[in-house]
């Protein structure tokens, strides 16, 4: 009867224990209260710069980089509000605040900017890594099924109907997450943080001017040379600026 | 190339469209994988004016997007009004993925009456679905009412045309500003593009907002004695104020070139390209035309009316309807009709207090040059935070429409919900940072408040399909289904080929063998070593000549090995290996090394046998 007790008793240690301590650590959180404290204060900037210090220690949440954004967006950084948005969205993709702030905050953004088309937006409505798992589950269940026929040849007429049913499923969702691995790690994005970001015809500072980017712009980044990078707005607005005038988020 | 690929445009007048349909055809059928991209039709009919003079014409453009209707609709007859076929155009173009189709039909309107033409809401079917446009309206006058009073003297002249006599604070209008310039000026095709190509018009009018000059429509027309070229500019205005309006234009100084010397032919300029002409400055001016603004009634003001004028129709979709408390619900309120869309406005909706609501996103489609005629569409995202609620609760818009000179409210039914209770908290509410803030921006106005805790820690790390331990894993059902594929495989061959069967049964057979004789030889058993050496030997020989083991002996020697060619020194040993297997009978072998000697000569007797080609 000995160890199943101390198997009981080391359970009964690790709740006791274990569980406030990793509780704490989620909780206890004394910089974030202190931000959002500042913030409510109306100190926007300083809160900004609490909350990106909060990150550079290491505690990233999607909390943190909500109110990172909602900080930037009152002190009127649109731009880096819009960055912050997008990175707490990659954390919590469903999240009905996220989306409501980023899409307010993005409302907000004058001038050109690069809006996602229909497929873009559909594709959206699933993260990467959700579609990349429909897609691993679509493949896994299809060369199951492969392996039962050959393991049980008898279960080949049962099986005819699923097989290329399986197969055709597999292949569009593997098509869809190579669609959205394309947008989201392939393509890179620029979002203009200055309040008039100058689009120039070439990448030099002499080029004649394009046509000019707001803060908050969201721009497709087709090329990189030097300090410049090419950026598109639309298939008209394609420029070059500067790299310091935008973020590159992941 | 990217970029030239990613806009691919086509562009098909109607006399030559028969010879492409077969191309639209298949064009049709290579994007007919992605229906949905192509989007709902839509059909739209509009005038690219409201007022001409008697025997002017006037265009209607009938345009179906996203589709080609079944039959294209006809317009019936109307008394005094002369109906001629432009033809028709057709567009597709692929703009960043995005498909889109247009059909145009254009008809010329030639009144030979002064009056109010009314072109009726026209219908047509495309894919099944029934589309009908708004009824229009087009105006008439008199030839002398609007074609200047000149009397031909004139070598240029403005006049400002103001079709309504009232119009109410707020309603949108439409002007036009008339340029008249005689028909033998030489530089009058210069001075007329760049009227056009000014984007505006040179309105000089106080108490009024000036919204949108569409392209100048370009004419010829004789008043008094003279044949003028006459470019025709239309604004859009909008009176932002009560009491009697004017509406002239600036001043603007032309120099007309007119041609000097006589008309006949130079030999030397046969052409007339170095025709001598006399520059002659003038002032222009339009004589102001008045009009009244009206306020709107104060009787009967709807309670929700916050300054939409015009004449719209309202439509009301919401979904997902089954969700729980906390998901978002997407309403979408569309606005059709005749107004000015840019400041048109969404009222609060007082009765959605059991939903958190977020802030509507706005486009407006307008399907005229001025803007004025179209649909807005507003998108809000509501969230429901009580398991109690049934129904998303009725719409309402209130407007003033000039002419019925009435306020009006259209109202949507309400959207049957089923709300599940959430199992995830509350949704945080909207709130100001400041207590003198939260008396003046209603809650969709600003973002979401900040959030109190700081959640649950977490990385942003690449995607699975980045991850070395996601990708090892794919390889497993691989494997699986390869090692399934490879047993089958095996098992049919197996099934196939007896002579191979045998051959592994026999090799088994012997591994096992070896292994008892060598026990049987550590325990001195002769009589058991010799039966199992005659039984393994039987085997191999049985399976090397495809013969049963039970008819090996030693015969088999001279009868099937010799003759098959197998040499003298696999032979003997064979040979002195039954032999040794005949003699035991009679004088038993006692020790354990004659024993194991024997297995070292049986091995070597194997090796040659299964190295045979018989």
């Amino acid at each position: 009867m000995r160890p199943p007790l101390t198997l009981a008793s080391t359970s009964l240690a690790f709740l006791v224990f274990l569980c406030p301590l990793l509780l704490r650590a989620e909780i206890s959180a004394p910089g974030f209260e202190s931000a959002n404290k500042l913030y409510e204060e109306g100190k926007y900037t300083e809160a900004a710069t609490a909350y990106a210090t909060l990150l550079q220690t290491g505690q990233t949440s999607a909390a943190l980089y909500f109110n990172l954004g909602n900080a930037f967006f009152k002190s009127g950084q649109i731009g880096r509000a819009i960055a912050a948005y997008r990175l707490a969205s990659q954390i919590t993709p469903r999240d009905p605040d996220v989306r409501a702030n980023l899409q307010f905050a993005r409302n907000q953004a004058q001038g050109p900017t690069l809006p996602p088309n229909r497929w873009q937006r559909w594709l959206g409505r699933l993260t990467l890594n959700e579609w990349t798992v429909l897609a691993a589950v679509a493949v896994w269940l299809w060369l199951l099924l492969l392996t039962v026929r050959q393991w049980r040849p008898g279960l080949r007429a049962s099986l005819r109907g699923y097989v290329p049913t399986l197969a055709i499923a597999a292949g569009l969702l593997c098509a869809c997450a190579a669609a959205a691995f394309y947008e989201t790690r392939l393509t890179r994005t620029a979002i203009v943080i200055t309040s008039d970001a100058v689009v120039r015809h070439g990448p030099l500072a002499e080029s004649q001017t394009a046509f000019t980017a707001h803060d908050g712009a969201e721009l497709r980044v087709l090329d990189q040379k030097d300090e410049w990078l090419e950026v598109s707005a639309g298939p008209r607005r394609m420029g070059w600026l500067r790299r310091d005038q935008v973020l590159l988020p992941q | 190339m990217r970029r030239l690929l990613s806009r691919i445009k086509l562009n098909v007048r109607g006399p030559s469209r028969r010879g492409l349909r077969p191309a639209f055809a298949l064009l049709a059928v290579l994007l007919g994988f992605t229906p949905s991209i192509l989007g709902a039709a839509s059909f739209t009919a509009t005038l690219d004016r409201e007022t001409v003079t008697v025997g002017e014409t006037a265009t209607l453009s009938l345009k179906f997007e996203g589709g080609e209707p079944r039959q294209m609709p006809g317009l019936p007859a109307i008394a005094n009004l002369q109906i001629t076929s432009e033809g028709s155009s057709r567009n597709i173009s692929i703009l960043n993925g995005q498909v889109s189709s247009t059909v145009s039909q254009n008809l010329s309107l030639t009144p030979t009456q002064p009056g109010d033409f009314i072109i009726p809401a026209l219908r047509a079917e495309i894919d099944g679905q029934v589309l009908t446009t708004q009824p229009l309206r087009l105006k008439a006058v008199k030839a002398s009412a609007s074609a200047g009073s000149g009397s031909g003297e004139q070598l240029a002249f403005f006049k400002v045309f103001v079709p309504k006599k009232e119009v109410y604070v707020g309603e949108v209008f439409a002007v036009e500003f008339q340029v008249y310039i005689r028909e033998g000026v030489a530089n009058a095709e210069n001075i007329l593009q760049n009227f056009d190509a000014y984007g505006g018009c040179p309105l000089k009018a106080e108490g009024v907002s000036v919204l949108k000059t569409a392209h100048a429509q370009r004419r010829r027309t004789r008043a008094g004695n003279a044949i003028y070229n006459v470019a025709t500019l239309v604004t859009s205005l909008s009176p932002v104020k009560t009491g009697t309006l004017t509406i002239g234009s600036m001043d603007v100084n032309l120099t007309l070139q007119l041609p000097v010397g006589t008309r006949r032919r130079d030999i030397f300029d046969p052409f007339g390209m170095f025709q001598q002409v006399e520059e002659r400055r003038v002032t222009l001016t339009a004589g102001p035309e008045t009009l009244a603004a009206l306020p709107l009634p104060k009787e009967n003001i709807p309670t929700n009316f916050i300054g939409a004028v015009g004449s719209f129709s309202m439509t009301l979709s919401a979904g997902p309807t089954n969700v729980a408390t906390g998901d978002p619900i997407t309403v979408k309120i569309q606005i059709s009709g005749r107004g000015a869309f840019d400041s048109l406005a969404l009222p609060e909706q007082n009765a959605w207090r059991d939903f958190k609501t977020y802030p509507p996103t706005t486009k407006v489609d307008t399907t005229d040059p001025l803007g004025l005629q179209g649909t807005k569409t507003f998108e809000q995202v509501v969230v429901p935070q009580s398991a109690d609620i049934k129904a998303l609760p009725p719409v309402s818009f209130s407007f003033f429409d000039p002419d019925r000179q009435r306020y009006c409210t259209l109202t949507q039914p309400g959207v049957p919900l089923v709300v599940r209770p959430g199992g995830s908290a509350p949704a945080p509410t909207v709130v100001t940072a400041s207590r003198a803030a939260q008396d003046l921006p209603p809650p969709t106005q600003d973002i979401v408040h900040i959030k109190p805790r700081l959640g649950a820690l977490a990385q942003i790390g690449p995607p699975l399909v980045q991850r070395s331990w996601f990708l090892a894993l794919q390889a497993v059902p691989v494997l699986a289904w390869l090692s399934a594929l490879a047993w089958r495989k095996r098992t049919e061959m197996l099934a196939n080929n007896p002579r191979l069967r045998r051959q592994r049964q026999v090799a088994h057979i012997i591994r096992k063998g070896l292994i008892e004789l060598r026990q049987f030889a550590a325990e001195n058993k002769s009589d058991d070593f010799f039966a199992t050496l005659v039984r393994l030997l039987q085997e191999q020989l049985g399976e090397r000549l495809d013969l049963p083991a039970s008819a090996i002996t030693e015969a088999v020697i001279e009868e099937h090995l010799r003759p098959r060619g197998v040499p003298e020194t696999t032979l003997a040993p064979l040979r002195d290996l039954f032999q040794t297997c005949n003699l035991v009978r009679y004088a038993p072998m006692k020790s354990s090394q004659e024993l194991a000697a024997v297995i070292t000569r049986f091995e070597g007797v194997l090796r040659e046998l299964q190295g045979l080609k018989l």
